[in-house]
Formats: C-alpha cells, sequence, structure tokens
C-alpha cells in the first residue's frame, strides 16, 4: 500500500512537473511571438510617424512647366525639338551623389549637344533616395529648388549649379542659403523672377512632384544613380568606361 | 546523458561561442537598420531580386528579424530553431550576395548599415560572402549541437522526469 501510494505520488509529480514544462514553453514561444507583433507595429508606426513629418505642404503644391505627364521627369531644354524617331533619353540621379556629378561634369555638354540638335529627346528623372541613405533632405530641397527653377526657365542652369556646388563630403548636403540665394543667382535669376524662386523654395512648392519623381523610379527599378536609359532600357555604367564624351551619340545608337 | 554531456563538454563551449558571435552580430546588424527602415527597404531594393512591393516588407521585417534571432541565440532560448533561423537568413545573405556579384551589380551588402549602388571598385563581395559563410558555419554548428552553458534552454526544456539517482529513490521528497 505504501509502495502504492509513493508510486501514485510520484506519478502526479512527474505529471505535474510534465505540464510545468510545457506551460514554460508555450509561454515562451507565445512571449517572443508577442515581442515580434510590438516590434514590427512599432518600427512601422514609426516610420510613418518620420514621413508625416516630410510630407509636402498641401497648399499651392505646382507642377514644374517643363515636367512630363505621369512623372516621367523634366525636360532641361524644352525649346529643343526632338526630331521623329530620336531616342527618349532618360538620366536618374541624385543631387547628393558623388558619381552623378562626375557623370554631369563628362557628358554633361554632349548631352546638351545630342539634345538641343534634337538627336536625342532628353529627359531628367531627379530621384531622392540618398535623403534616405544619408539621413539628411538635401536631395529633396536641391530637387525642390531646381524644380523651382523651372518656373523661370532656368531649370538646367540650376541644375549644373548644384552639381558644381555639391559637398567634397557625400553627406555634407546644402544649406539651405546655398540653395536659396547663392546658386539660384549664380544660375541666373535676379529681380521678380528670383522673388517668385525663392517664394516657391520657402514653401516647397514642388516637393510633391519631387516626390512623386522618386516614386516613379523606384517602381522603373532604379535602386542607384546614376542610371542612363535608352528607349527605356538600362545601359550599365560599365559601358562608359571607355567611352569619350565625344562618342556619347554612338553610345547612345547602340543601345537605341 | 550524463555521459553523453561528459564527452562533449569541450563542444558545449563551441556550441557558446559560436552562439554567442552569431547573435550578438544578428543584434547589432539588426539595430543598426532598425532606426532607418526607409533605407533598410532601398538596401533590400538594391539587389534586385524581389518585386517592388514584397521589398517594403522584406526591409521592414528584416531588421526586427535579426534581433530577435539574435536574442534567443545570445539568451540560448530556443537555440536549435534561432539557429536554424539564423542560418537560413545566411545562407539567403549568401545567394543574395552572389546573384548581384554575377549580374554585375556593383552594390554594398548594406548588412550592417544603409546599403545601395556603390562604385564597381568599391565592392566586397568576396569579403562579404566569407563572412556570412564563416557565420553559417557557426549556425549550422549550433543546429548539430544546440546544447551549450548559460542557456534559457537548460531551465525552458529541465526534464519532466526527476533524474533519478540511487540518493533520489531513497529520498522521494
Amino acid at each position: 500500500m505504501s509502495q502504492n501510494r509513493r508510486e501514485q505520488l510520484r506519478k502526479a509529480e512527474q505529471a505535474a512537473a510534465r505540464q510545468q514544462r510545457l506551460t514554460r514553453i508555450i509561454g515562451v514561444g507565445a512571449g517572443l511571438l508577442v515581442v515580434v507583433i510590438v516590434a514590427v507595429f512599432a518600427v512601422v508606426l514609426i516610420s510613418q510617424a518620420n514621413k508625416a513629418a516630410t510630407a509636402a505642404p498641401t497648399a499651392g503644391q505646382a507642377t514644374p512647366p517643363h515636367a512630363l505627364a505621369d512623372n516621367l521627369g523634366i525636360r532641361p531644354y524644352p525649346n529643343a525639338t526632338p526630331q521623329a524617331g530620336a531616342p527618349v533619353v532618360e538620366l536618374f540621379f541624385d543631387y547628393q551623389c558623388p558619381i552623378c556629378k562626375q557623370f554631369e561634369t563628362i557628358y554633361g555638354a554632349s548631352l546638351e549637344k545630342l539634345a538641343s540638335s534634337g538627336q536625342i529627346d532628353l529627359r531628367y528623372r531627379p530621384m531622392i533616395f540618398l535623403d534616405v541613405n544619408l539621413q539628411n533632405d538635401a536631395s529633396l530641397r536641391a530637387g525642390v529648388a531646381a524644380a523651382c527653377a523651372d518656373t523661370a526657365g532656368k531649370y538646367r542652369e540650376y541644375h549644373d549649379q548644384i552639381f558644381a556646388n555639391q559637398p567634397e563630403q557625400e553627406g555634407a548636403g546644402y544649406a539651405d542659403s546655398l540653395l536659396r540665394d547663392t546658386l539660384s543667382t549664380k544660375a541666373g535669376l535676379s529681380g521678380d523672377a528670383l522673388t517668385s524662386f525663392q517664394k516657391c523654395y520657402d514653401g516647397k512648392l514642388t516637393q510633391t512632384w519631387v516626390q512623386a519623381q522618386e516614386d516613379a523610379g523606384e517602381k522603373a527599378g532604379v535602386t542607384g544613380t546614376p542610371t542612363f536609359k535608352v528607349n527605356g532600357k538600362d545601359v550599365a555604367l560599365k559601358e562608359f568606361s571607355n567611352v569619350s564624351a565625344d562618342q556619347l551619340g554612338e553610345l547612345i545608337k547602340k543601345f537605341s | 546523458m550524463r555521459e553523453r554531456a561528459a564527452a562533449g563538454s569541450w563542444q558545449r563551449w563551441v556550441t557558446l561561442v559560436a552562439r554567442l558571435i552569431l547573435g550578438v552580430t544578428l543584434i547589432v546588424a539588426g539595430a543598426l537598420k532598425v532606426t532607418a527602415i526607409d533605407a533598410a527597404i532601398n538596401s533590400v531594393r538594391a539587389y534586385k531580386l524581389l518585386p517592388f512591393e514584397v521589398t517594403a516588407l522584406v526591409g521592414t521585417a528584416l531588421p526586427i528579424i535579426e534581433i530577435v534571432i539574435g536574442l534567443m541565440l545570445v539568451t540560448g532560448t530556443f537555440t536549435r530553431v534561432a539557429a536554424v533561423l539564423g542560418s537560413g537568413l545566411m545562407l539567403a545573405f549568401i545567394i543574395g550576395i552572389i546573384s548581384v556579384w554575377v549580374r554585375g551589380i556593383s552594390i554594398d551588402c548594406g548588412c550592417f548599415a544603409p546599403g545601395g549602388a556603390i562604385d564597381a571598385s568599391q565592392t566586397q563581395y568576396p569579403l562579404e560572402v566569407a563572412r556570412d559563410l564563416g557565420l553559417l558555419i557557426l549556425g549550422a554548428w549550433t543546429i548539430w549541437r544546440p546544447t551549450a552553458p548559460f542557456a534559457l534552454d537548460a531551465w525552458l526544456f529541465a526534464d519532466a522526469e526527476p533524474i533519478t539517482t540511487d540518493a533520489d529513490q531513497e529520498n522521494p521528497r
């Protein structure tokens, strides 16, 4: 009897221990799941709050006059008329990207020649994803400023000024005073044009358009800049390695 | 049970080291990315592997998953499960890096910081693959021998059967 009772006790103890073990395992497992779910919600909420902080002002948003429909960028040489059958050449760039500046320095003049003579249909497609990587908003503000300059017909001039004044160190960004006052004057804005440019810049009136260009670029599969497309097809940067500025036209022809 | 522990005693310490290295690496990698989710999403996009809509999900979830798996490994909670998940991550990273390498895309892996396109001369694919391969080996070891000192698993999976020694049998509380 005593043996039997002891056996029963032992069994009950074992069952209780097993139960406890199961409870522990399920409890810790469930706890981990809860932690993951809470963390995902927290991260999504925080990143959305950050996005709200950089949302464009709702009043007075404007599209630059030489912008293309469907957020396909802007025409840097709006006075040129592309010849029939001229290839569509798209340059995706970010104002904080050093290689974009290099690209502009080497090929900018050739692109101008080709576009002005109508041999190519040149489109500039500004992107701002480096803001995210560099944790600032300089690409956005530079993009807003360039788009504002388009209202006065000085997009191209202003665009050149931004790259010419790109900080040595990637990530240093562009000061408001540089974009608002210095570069605008250098790009040839004065008088009423300068005043309305500054009003546009202060009110960030082209921000919605600039952000839409970024989204459109991302959806077009552009994940790095500069990205060069001819008739919608990528021309990898390595294709440019032995191509001088004078040979750019031939390269474009090869890919069109 | 006792014998196995004795025979594998040095292995338990190898597991501890493996677990801690893989775990801490994952926590650091996750923590550096979780504060900049948009950048993490861009890093995922730079691989040009996943459909656009999926990249946002992966970019958001990846840092969190890394931190949680890292914490599980460091604390030794569900060690084997965590090691399987951690090794799976490493395998996925290796495949990802090799795939951009083969396709001639020049990116920073974005492993520990926001990644993205970089100059072809700055890519470090062999180094990145070697590092992840090393971590994968640590993970594989931990799957094979998950038992290690200082693990929450010891408490979590403590045997329901009382360890029966002679003394215990004589003295059943």
